[in-house]
């Protein structure tokens, strides 16, 4: 197994009160898998990442990757895992990608030879060999991100940690890094968690999806499972001729509504939960439509994080 | 492994020189004036021979302290602008460890400062007319306070990953090697021995000074040899135990890359 994450936790004391970042989490990361860890502002998907790139202990639990443990052999460990985390930087903005590959390569324990045939390879599949040496601070935001990327697998790491990898990236380069990490995935057996806020990038590339909300995992399980759960007839749209009036609107929250505007809304039915519920519940209001709705991640998202206190 | 990490410390340096040279050749002509502008100085002041014959051990002694300033400060210089630029945390996924990283950084650094120095004394030769004549031997002093200087460099470097801001810190340090340096320790004799042993620097000092001023060699001065190893074991031991300490409790509170 690439990466097992066993029941770590964490808090912390701010001003004489524990917050607790991260609960409990528990999961497994295959090689050649690709899991996606969504969640709001502050659910600690960032604390999660950092932990098991070994840059915050955890308090109780063990991370291990590919049988060593992040906590108590670190360094071996860490030979294993390549990161790009958000906020922070891999990158020296005076030097050209390949200049930055040398460096981060040699302190990775890599040979220069190594690192610049390595480099080099992964500049030519985002087609940036063009790049290779002008200046980081002369390329463009995506160019930069796409270059982080090649920095942190310079030493071939089995598992690659991304945080928000394309978050204020145009299409071209989302796309490529996308393409990317489906190729690093399927053909290079890499292991790839990735954190994001784009539910269109997670449903695109991830094969597991991991939903975290205060600090423990609320719903996970492969991609296509968890879709089609929400798919299988269970998501309706409901629009009315008229606005629904607040009392009818507060009856229908047990449904945990996704409101479009205030005559039409979103709801995910269980299996024992039926649409004529609802059309009974908001008698005598008239129906203008309701459609069966194939569900995204995003509408996942919502139905698990909606009633959830962040 | 460490040797590819230093020759990749090494080539960042060389490449930010060969990229950026107006910013050594602005450093050369500081020092070297500053320097000169002393020697003139001392020179119209005394109106005669302001170093003499002792121009080898104040250059010598010149070159000790840049090199002790540098090592010390560039530690925790390292970590503060690493966590503003934002590479600290991909400093401390090296799987050689942070301490180890570091450490070869500093080694690379001062390789590269010893290139520096060595310009600023051959301008200073050239200015003052006066020919330095130092034998190989007298590196082994200023390695050693080298090392030491490492050792502090690792206890900065703690401090700026627990406490972040530590500029202040450095200038104090600043003053304190300056009454280390100057103190006489190992002149003292009797209890001040045990301090001269434990002060950091103090035997070295000593050690140069009977080398250079009373010219004697290594092996007349093995007493002050041994004290100086024992004191470079002590801080260079203290410091790396102190910078593993504050690494474990960074991680525990999670701060490492904050600013």
């Amino acid at each position: 197994m690439l990466l097992e994450v066993e029941k770590i936790k964490k808090s912390y004391k701010v001003k004489n009160n524990i917050v607790e970042a991260v609960k409990s989490i528990d999961f497994r990361l295959e090689s050649r898998n690709i899991t996606a860890f969504l969640g709001p502002n502050g659910a600690g998907k960032t604390t999660t990442i950092k932990m098991i790139a070994g840059l915050i202990h955890p308090d109780y639990g063990d991370i291990r990757i590919n049988g060593k443990s992040v906590i108590n052999k670190g360094r071996f460990a860490l030979k294993d895992i390549g990161a790009v985390l958000e906020g922070s930087r891999n990158l020296y903005w005076r030097l050209t990608p390949l200049e930055n590959f040398e460096y981060w390569g040699g302190i990775k324990g890599v040979s220069r030879l190594k690192t610049l045939q390595r480099g080099k390879e992964l500049m030519s599949a985002f087609g940036l060999e063009s790049k290779l040496n002008s200046t980081v601070q002369q390329l463009s935001r995506g160019m930069q991100q796409q270059v982080a990327i090649c920095t942190a697998l310079i030493h071939s790491p089995s598992l690659l940690l991304l945080d928000e990898p394309t978050l204020g990236l145009d299409l071209e380069a989302s796309d490529r890094i996308q393409s990317l990490l489906e190729v690093l995935a399927k053909e290079q057996e890499v292991g790839i968690l990735l954190t994001t806020h784009q539910m269109d990038v997670a449903e695109r590339l991830s094969d597991s999806v991991a939903i975290i909300n205060n600090g423990q995992i609320i719903k996970q399980g492969f991609t296509k499972n968890v879709l089609k759960q929400f798919s299988s007839g269970e998501t309706y749209i409901f629009e009315y001729v008229l606005e629904i009036p607040s009392e009818k609107r507060e009856l229908l929250s047990k449904y945990r509504p996704e409101y479009i505007n205030l005559s039409t809304f979103k709801v995910v039915l269980t299996d024992a939960q039926t649409p004529y519920e609802i059309i009974d519940l908001l008698e005598p209001y008239s129906i203008l439509r309701v459609e069966k709705d194939s569900a995204d991640l995003a509408t996942v998202f919502r139905f698990y994080t909606s009633n959830q206190k962040n | 492994m460490i040797l590819h990490a230093f020759i990749a410390e090494f080539r960042r340096n060389i490449i930010e020189f060969k990229r950026y040279p107006t910013e050594f050749i602005s450093q050369v002509f500081l020092v070297v004036v500053i320097f000169y502008g002393l020697f003139l100085g001392g020179k119209y002041i005394t109106g005669g021979e302001v170093f003499g014959d002792r121009l080898s051990g104040v250059v010598i002694g010149y070159v000790m302290w840049v090199l002790v300033l540098d090592a010390i400060g560039s530690m925790g210089y390292t970590i503060s602008e690493e966590s503003k630029n934002g590479n600290l945390e991909q400093v401390f996924l090296s799987p050689l460890g942070a301490t180890t990283v570091l450490f070869v950084r500093n080694l690379a650094n001062l390789v590269y400062l010893m290139f520096f120095i060595l310009i600023v004394v051959v301008f200073i030769m050239v200015l003052t007319g006066h020919y330095l004549s130092l034998s190989i031997m007298n590196l082994i002093p200023l390695l050693m306070a080298v090392g030491i200087a490492i050792g502090i460099g690792y206890i900065v470097a703690s401090m700026t990953i627990i406490f972040k801001r530590t500029d202040q810190f450095l200038n104090m340090i600043q003053f304190a090697l300056l009454f280390v340096i100057m103190t006489p320790f190992t002149d003292f004799g009797g209890n001040w021995s045990l301090v001269a042993i434990i002060v950091p620097f103090a035997p070295m000092v000593g050690l140069l000074k009977e080398m250079i001023i009373n010219d004697s060699s290594l092996l007349e001065t093995s007493l002050l040899f041994w004290w100086s190893c024992i004191n470079l074991i002590i801080w260079l031991g203290v410091g790396v135990f102190t910078f593993r300490l504050a690494n474990k409790r960074a991680r525990k509170m999670g701060t490492l890359g904050h600013y």
